[in-house]
């Protein structure tokens, strides 16, 4: 068991360095000097290159063979990474903010949504699927898994859209953005969980049946068991397993927050950040977030292994 | 062991947590005085740091210069603020002195012994001049200063903060001297921008890394409350130095209500409360139920607002919104670089020839909605030089293939009989309009016979490979920072050629000779002929095929008064007026 979880903590190195190499070469190699943007319309060429020289955009991208091999990592993307290994994220080229202030400030927002969506999302989802369970091949059944389909077969902004314009525009039941108090996360939190909660009924639905047609549950039913008894005790325990993979390897969206969501009710989060900086190409922001989602991605994996081993005494970690 | 039970039980939980939380009823504030605006994202309170739009307009809430534009009057006009009247200029126009308004304060701040503002001085300009040029600062408005100001270079070459510039001297406390180099009439233009506000050294000091979220200024508003990319909260400073609404303004000003507050104290309103929304949706949707004074129109929404007529349309007629229609001082062109050995050179015809190849009204049809308007000289209207004369390359097909036959590419094919291909670099890779806008480009062209090819690029590329000179034609645009026709003409300097402003590296020695003229001369008819002959000359060489000027639509709300847009100034928030609603 250590040795499997040094293992797949090591694995967030590679992992790490591959996605933020990624990002690096999207942003920086593919997307050029910020420094002519940095320095503004009516900049000099001494301004430029006064810039491109303090921010380091005018070392090697990977590796220095200049100075070789003292300088040798006296490079672009190996003095990011020292950065962020450092705890040092930089500073937006937009705000001038430091990058950690801003990761600081936008958690709780990104929370206030995604905890109480992924709480309801997870409850109405899993008693949702046990009631089709329950009632399968039944109309009930058959109407739970006909909207479900339906609704996630429609995109979440048509959602976001119809909600902001009639619910809030017009019948004035929400606010139409903000983040003031509880109630203003109303509306994202029912448009979240109404745009998310069908896949999950379906996925749970089919977890739950699996379990259904084990010898297990027949022969608990041949014992006389009540049927509310097998599908509580029994049956919700046995698929846990699926259940809760699917739950932790949701947990670092919670961090991330909601793209949309946050963007379009004002939710001064971590998701709006991302959508902000990307079309500003604020590189520190991006690599930040990046440079952090990818460990806690890896993390989460391992925590769902260990969850697996946990839950189902036959699972052994080697 | 996790059992269903806690599961369930953490669930249900947060969900309870949620629907209890939703059951708080949401806080309705009063809107007696108080502006709801759209802000964006900005850069924070340091004026030295103010290039863009959204953190200009949020330095002038809070800070003030020398002087402002006149709020209403037409065409634009500086006028003193925190100087006492324009500033007495020496007759070989190097010595500007400014006499500063006595009993204009700080607000009272920790940053200050005691706790107690105190009285802004010439030094305090002096001090807020020298940080705009300081290379440890970086400022990206230090072009103001940086190569007119007396001795401004040197000093900042030397680095030492301490030391004084030669070109700024306190007279005394309230008589402030700045020297040029050289004359640069444009210095009244610049001091308006918000680079140039005076901030207090105790502030700048005192917040050091965090003085950008803590505005200590002289201006109509204070920084009540402040959440990065969600709102921002300003009430009244009641330390703000005595200032009346204008008693003058353009014709028509007075017949559109713009003169009914004229001789009332500023700031008319409050408390101003900007949100900070990024999508467009939300944005309208705040707008039409009243929560926000004003919207701007974007592409997507505005054949909903606007008429076939372009006036607005009956719907928003009917809830008392009315429609603003501005012309900026903005041009889009099409950069040829002079040094490209097809595109280049002395024999302008295949540049005529592209231009004539481009349907511009079109262009600002299916492209723009009609928001932009096609562009008939370098200099937009507005300003000083601009003339209503013809574009001599109006959208001609014949007259496209006859220029094009002339400058050796008949029927689109050289003297070898070989495909002419073009590249022309845009910015904005992977976006909508981007694409559309290349694609019509393309379209146009192919009718000539010219195989265009169109490359999307990010912005920051696209900023680097204009600026060093490495593209065949760019699409290009230019805002102007002053309402002078030399902030246009500037781009066709030969000496401002790459990595200089002068990006297609235009040099013609007669252009030069006038630039070199008018670059000194004040505001007068005989510098306007010469706008004019300068714009002649660039016409004929053709550097840029013209584009459009930029039409701002907006709307805004019945109880939103004393709103006239002003491309140049961002301080106009201390004269609206909200009516109770």
């Amino acid at each position: 068991m250590t040795a499997y979880l040094i293992r797949r903590l090591l694995s967030v190195v590679p992992i790490m360095l591959g996605v933020l190499m990624l990002t690096f070469l999207l942003f920086r190699v593919i997307g050029g000097n910020p420094a002519y943007r940095i320095a503004g319309k009516n900049a000099t060429p001494e301004k430029i290159a006064q810039i491109t020289r303090d921010r380091g955009y005018d070392k090697p991208y990977f590796v220095n063979l200049q100075d070789f091999p003292s300088q040798l990592l006296d490079a672009q993307f190996p003095r990011l990474l020292g950065r962020l290994l450092r705890g040092d994220f930089g500073e937006s080229i937009t705000t001038k903010e430091k990058v950690s202030d801003i990761l600081r400030k936008g958690i709780w927002p990104s929370l206030c949504v995604t905890l109480p969506l992924f709480s309801l999302n997870l409850l109405l989802a899993v008693a949702l699927a046990l009631l089709a369970a329950y009632y399968r091949n039944t109309w009930v059944d058959r109407s739970l898994v006909v909207l479900a389909v339906m609704g996630m077969s429609v995109s979440s902004l048509v959602y976001i859209m119809v909600a902001q314009y009639w619910l809030a525009g017009e019948w004035g039941l929400f606010p139409v953005w903000g983040f003031e108090n509880p109630y203003y996360l109303v509306l994202p939190v029912l448009i979240g969980v109404i745009a998310g909660v069908g896949g999950s009924v379906r996925f749970y639905r089919t977890i739950v049946l699996d379990e259904m047609y084990q010898d297990y549950v027949r022969t608990a039913r041949a014992k006389g068991v009540s049927p509310q008894r097998i599908l509580f005790s029994h049956v919700l325990r046995n698929a846990l397993i699926p259940i809760l993979t699917n739950v932790i390897i949701a947990l670092p969206f919670l961090y991330t927050g909601s793209l949309l969501l946050e963007s379009f009710f004002g939710i001064p989060g971590l998701g709006r950040m991302l959508v902000m900086a990307i079309p500003n190409g604020d590189e520190d922001v991006i690599y930040a977030e990046t440079f952090l989602g990818s460990i806690l991605f890896v993390l989460a994996n391992t925590l769902t292994d260990i969850a697996y081993a946990v839950a189902d005494p036959r699972i052994r970690l080697k | 062991m996790l059992s269903v039970g806690l599961l369930t039980r953490i669930a249900a939980a947060g969900s309870l947590l949620f629907f209890a939380l939703a059951g708080c009823a949401p806080k309705q504030e009063s809107q007696d005085r108080t502006l709801h605006l759209i802000g964006g994202d900005f850069r924070g309170f340091d004026p030295v740091d103010s290039g863009d739009v959204s953190t200009a307009e949020e330095i002038c809430r809070v800070y003030e210069g020398l002087l402002e534009y006149s709020y209403l009057e037409r065409p634009y006009k500086v006028i003193p603020r925190l100087a006492e009247a324009l500033p007495e200029v020496s007759d070989d126009g190097l010595t500007y002195t400014f006499r500063l308004r006595k009993g204009v304060r700080f607000p009272d701040d920790k940053c200050f012994p005691g706790g107690k503002g105190r009285d802004v001085t010439a030094h305090d300009f002096i001090y807020s001049f020298k940080r705009l040029i300081d290379p440890q600062i970086s400022s990206d408005g230090d072009w103001i200063f940086i190569h007119h100001v007396l001795g401004a270079k040197e000093w900042a070459d030397k680095g030492n903060f301490q030391a004084p510039v030669p070109g700024f001297i306190a007279v005394d406390d309230h008589t402030l001297q700045i020297k040029l180099a050289h004359p640069y009439p444009q210095l009244l233009w610049t001091l308006t921008m918000s680079f140039t506000f005076v901030v207090p050294r105790e502030a700048v000091e005192f917040y050091k890394q965090d003085f950008r979220s803590h505005p200590v200024g002289t201006g109509p508003f204070r920084l009540k409350s402040w959440r990065r990319r969600y709102r921002i909260e300003y009430d009244r400073n009641p330390f703000f130095s005595g200032q009346q609404y204008p008693d003058v303004g353009a014709p028509g000003d007075r017949e559109a209500g713009l003169l009914e507050d004229a001789g009332k104290p500023l700031p008319i309103v409050d408390r101003i409360i900007e949100y900070d929304v990024s999508e467009y949706y939300t944005f309208w949707q705040m707008f039409l139920s009243g929560q926000i004074a004003a919207a701007g129109l974007n592409k997507d929404y505005f054949q909903k607002a606007i008429a076939p007529d372009l006036g607005l349309s009956d719907e928003l007629k009917q809830r008392g919104i009315r429609l603003y229609k501005t012309p900026e001082p903005t041009i889009l062109y099409i950069a040829f670089n002079m040094k490209d050995p097809a595109v280049g050179g002395q024999n302008p015809q295949l540049r005529q020839a592209f231009a004539c190849a481009i349907d511009v009204p079109k262009l600002c049809e299916v492209i723009y909605n009609n928001r932009y308007t096609p562009a008939h000289s370098p200099i937009p209207p507005g300003i000083g030089g601009h003339t209503d004369k013809p574009y001599p390359y109006r959208y001609n097909l014949d007259r496209a293939k006859q220029l094009i036959a002339e400058a050796g590419y008949a029927g689109g094919r050289d003297k070898n009989n070989r495909p002419l291909r073009l590249t022309l670099m845009m910015a904005g890779a992977g976006s909508t309009d981007a694409r559309q806008m290349g694609e019509f480009f393309t379209d146009h062209l192919r009718a000539i016979g010219v195989d265009l090819v169109v490359q999307q690029l990010s912005f920051a590329e696209y900023l680097r490979r204009k600026q060093e000179g490495h593209y065949q034609i760019a699409y290009a645009g230019w805002v102007g920072d002053y309402p002078d026709a030399e902030n246009f003409l500037k781009l066709f300097y030969g000496p401002n050629k790459c990595p200089g402003v002068n990006a297609t590296n235009y040099e013609n020695p007669e252009f030069d000779a006038l630039y070199k003229r008018i670059s000194v001369m004040p505001d007068s008819p005989e510098r306007t002929a010469l706008y004019e002959q300068m714009v002649d000359i660039v016409l004929a060489d053709c550097p840029w095929a013209l584009m459009t000027y930029p039409l701002t639509y907006g709307l805004y709300q019945p109880w939103f008064q004393n709103y006239k847009r002003h491309p140049f100034s961002y301080a106009g928030a201390k004269y609206y007026k909200v009516l109770p609603h």
